[in-house]
């Protein structure tokens, strides 16, 4: 398909001046996010406790916090314009976030979650056990004689550390004293 | 001088000393792997502090503070993978000098260039300090409120993508920091009726969570990134004739870096880069610079150590911190029940001449474990991944709890770390949130007593020079760049369209 070199000068023009052109799409998601937050936690000063104007000093507790809030929205209203004014226009913001994230990001989230519910159940000890075994193995390690050593001799290392040396009490879990 | 000799002696005790050495030697660890920072590793380094004294505490994380500056430049220079965002500027150059078979040349380059600047910005904050907390005296609530604001503005201008999303970070910081009861009126904020809110959210654990689990997170995107490395290396200090070509560097970068790293919230990565430009500008070759110019080295290492020291002056004297990792460490001042600001001058000058002695021990230690070691600590990098980062979320899961024992704290730190990851992609930076948290109270306080000082009228904030000066200042600061950025751009599209008429 022949191209005419004119059409390329009228497409790239309206771009320019296309309203659509000046906001960054992205970013225009990430202001809605943040407008939502802030409304939420802006309702939620207006259910602050209300004090005797005396005791308040005319400094009432959630005029603070509703000024930032305002700092706030008002800054991220900045934020789908903002690829305008910077030197390398949106390249430079859109590094990061270019590609989805990725699913393992997700899992290891997932795992540490997971392991700090476990200090609940098996100690904090024990959890130390489960990220030195999960986490390597999630990530690939599969060298058993540099996975056994490290998830026993860390943990342990540590523990000690902590409970023999600086004193740190640690969580004995639910389960822990049985297991003990 | 009483106090001096005091100071000096108490980290010439050899326990302190062998502190100190542990800081610089984690520290140069920390700085030459990539993706652990020195913000980073102070934080988790925090917990093993609660049983040490204040000073040898405090000594250990300024020390580290200097060793992970310089650590970042080893592997900036040998796998072109700067351990930490001030050693970027040091890869440029760097890493084309190891490739030409100039590694050693390169590392002995950057260990005198960082050791010259540290010291220099020793000597400045030897001065400053006391100066400057001497001035801070004659500060009342509406001078700290204007302080506070003209750091808080300067979060627009530290290294990262955009300042709209710093200041932004910068605000939810402070926000954050109204969590918890309300000084004035005992009123709960933000509690969501949960106990452990009611004493507010602490610092450690957030500050674990953002620069700690953030980065864990992001690093699980990355295991299969693999990095060329230089493995020769005979690591020789730098010859007469280099060292007369980068006399004036050093000695710009050192001054730069050192009144960048005075100003509040701009820390080693900005002055890195600035120094690193001011090189280049200088320079009678430029056309060298990014295929391993020497300068391109001593330029952003002189730079990037002297805004260690310098960092640390409106740190301790004003209690304002001038980087990200003095936010952790006037975080640790605080744990250990000082007062950061004028009256720790006043009150126990010997702490600021102990500090001054630590980070100048560190200096020295780190210029000979870097010229003696360097071939060791680029090793450190082939750790596998899969084993560190687990180790790192182990220490960041105890280091969240042993704060105060609660397991609370814990979720905290997990949940900073996940919101941290998120913000990190797009473009908002863990550094001005923490900013946000540490000045937050500071902010808050002082505006309330201002305004009751005023009888609420706000203008009469204008009476105090000093303020006005922060204010001006703060305008400056936030709209100086933006405004010249679309001058600039305007000017270059107008003489464009004059030349393309022509």
């Amino acid at each position: 398909m022949n191209q005419d070199p004119n059409d390329t000068g009228v497409s790239e023009g309206r771009k320019e001046t296309s309203v659509s052109s000046l906001i960054h799409w992205t970013d225009f998601r990430v202001t809605v996010i943040i407008l939502a937050i802030s409304g939420v936690l802006y309702t939620v000063t207006t259910g602050f406790e209300e004090v005797a104007a005396m005791l308040a000093q005319n400094i009432p507790p959630e005029w603070f916090p509703q000024l930032l809030i305002w700092v706030i929205v008002l800054l991220s209203l900045v934020l789908p314009f903002e690829h305008l004014f910077l030197e390398k226009g949106a390249a430079e913001i859109d590094k990061d976030r270019s590609e989805k994230v990725k699913p393992m990001a997700m899992i290891t989230a997932a795992l540490l979650i997971l392991a700090v519910t476990s200090i609940l159940l098996f100690g904090t000890a024990l959890a130390m056990v489960v990220v030195c075994i999960a986490l390597p193995l999630l990530w690939g390690e599969r060298r058993a004689k540099v996975l056994v050593p490290y998830f026993i001799l860390f943990p342990l290392a540590v523990t000690l550390l902590f409970t023999q040396v600086l004193k740190v009490y640690f969580e004995p879990g639910a389960f822990g004293p049985a297991i003990q | 001088m009483e106090a001096m000799f005091q100071g000096l002696g108490l980290i010439l005790d050899p326990f302190n000393f062998f502190l100190i050495f542990c800081g610089v030697l984690i520290g140069v660890i920390v700085g030459a792997l990539p993706g652990l920072s020195s913000p980073m590793a102070v934080a988790l380094l925090l917990p093993f502090t609660i049983g040490l004294d204040p000073i040898p505490a405090i000594a250990m994380l300024s020390a580290l503070y200097c060793a992970g500056t310089f650590g970042g430049s080893i592997t900036a220079i040998l796998i072109n993978a700067p351990g930490a965002p001030p050693a970027v500027a040091t890869a440029f150059d760097g890493y084309p000098m190891a490739k030409r078979g100039e590694a050693g040349r390169a590392l002995g380059m950057a260990a005198v260039s960082s050791v010259a600047g540290g010291i220099f910005s020793l000597i400045v904050f030897l001065v400053a300090t006391p100066l400057l907390a001497k001035a801070a005296l004659t500060f009342r609530p509406p001078e700290y409120f204007a302080l506070a604001v003209f750091a808080l503005s300067m979060l627009a201008s530290i290294s990262g993508k955009s300042a709209v999303r710093n200041l932004i970070a910068g605000a939810a910081g402070v926000l954050i920091s109204t969590v918890g009861i309300h000084l004035t009126t005992g009123v709960e904020r933000f509690t969501f009726g949960i106990i452990d809110l009611t004493d507010g959210i602490h610092f450690v654990p957030v500050l674990i969570g953002l620069f700690a689990v953030g980065e864990l997170l992001n690093q699980s995107q990355a295991l299969n990134v693999a990095y060329e490395r230089i493995t020769s290396i005979v690591v020789r200090l730098p010859s007469r004739a280099d060292f007369l070509k980068v006399r004036w560097t050093i000695l710009r970068s050192s001054i730069l870096g050192t009144f960048i790293g005075i100003l509040p919230a701009e820390g080693s990565t900005v002055a890195a880069i600035m120094g690193y430009n001011e090189a280049k500008r200088w320079s009678k070759n430029k056309e060298e610079f990014g295929h391993g110019a020497i300068e391109g080295i001593a330029g952003p290492e002189a730079a990037n150590n002297a805004a260690a020291g310098g960092a640390m002056v409106p740190t301790l004297a004003l209690g304002i911190p001038g980087s990200g990792t003095t936010a952790v460490i006037l975080v640790a001042l605080i744990m250990h029940g000082f007062r950061p600001g004028p009256y720790l001058m006043n009150q126990t000058p010997h702490f600021i001449y102990a500090i001054f002695g630590a980070m100048m021990i560190a200096n020295m230690m780190f210029f000979v474990l870097g010229l003696a070691g360097a071939k060791v600590f680029a090793r450190i990098t082939l750790i596998p991944r899969t084993l560190l980062w687990p180790s790192v979320f182990v220490f960041s899961m105890i280091g969240a709890y042993s704060f105060s024992s609660s397991l609370f704290d814990v979720w905290v730190m997990l949940v900073s770390g996940i919101v941290g990851f998120l913000m990190l992609r797009h473009g908002f930076g863990p550094a001005p949130l923490v900013m946000g948290l540490i000045l937050g109270q500071l902010v808050e306080e002082s505006l309330s007593q201002s305004m009751i000082m005023f009888d609420n009228n706000w203008f009469q904030f204008f009476d105090s020079p000093i303020v006005v000066m922060f204010f001006v200042l703060t305008l400056l600061g936030l709209f100086w760049s933006p405004v010249t950025g679309v001058l600039g751009k305007l000017f270059a599209r107008s003489n464009a369209r004059l030349k393309g008429g022509d």
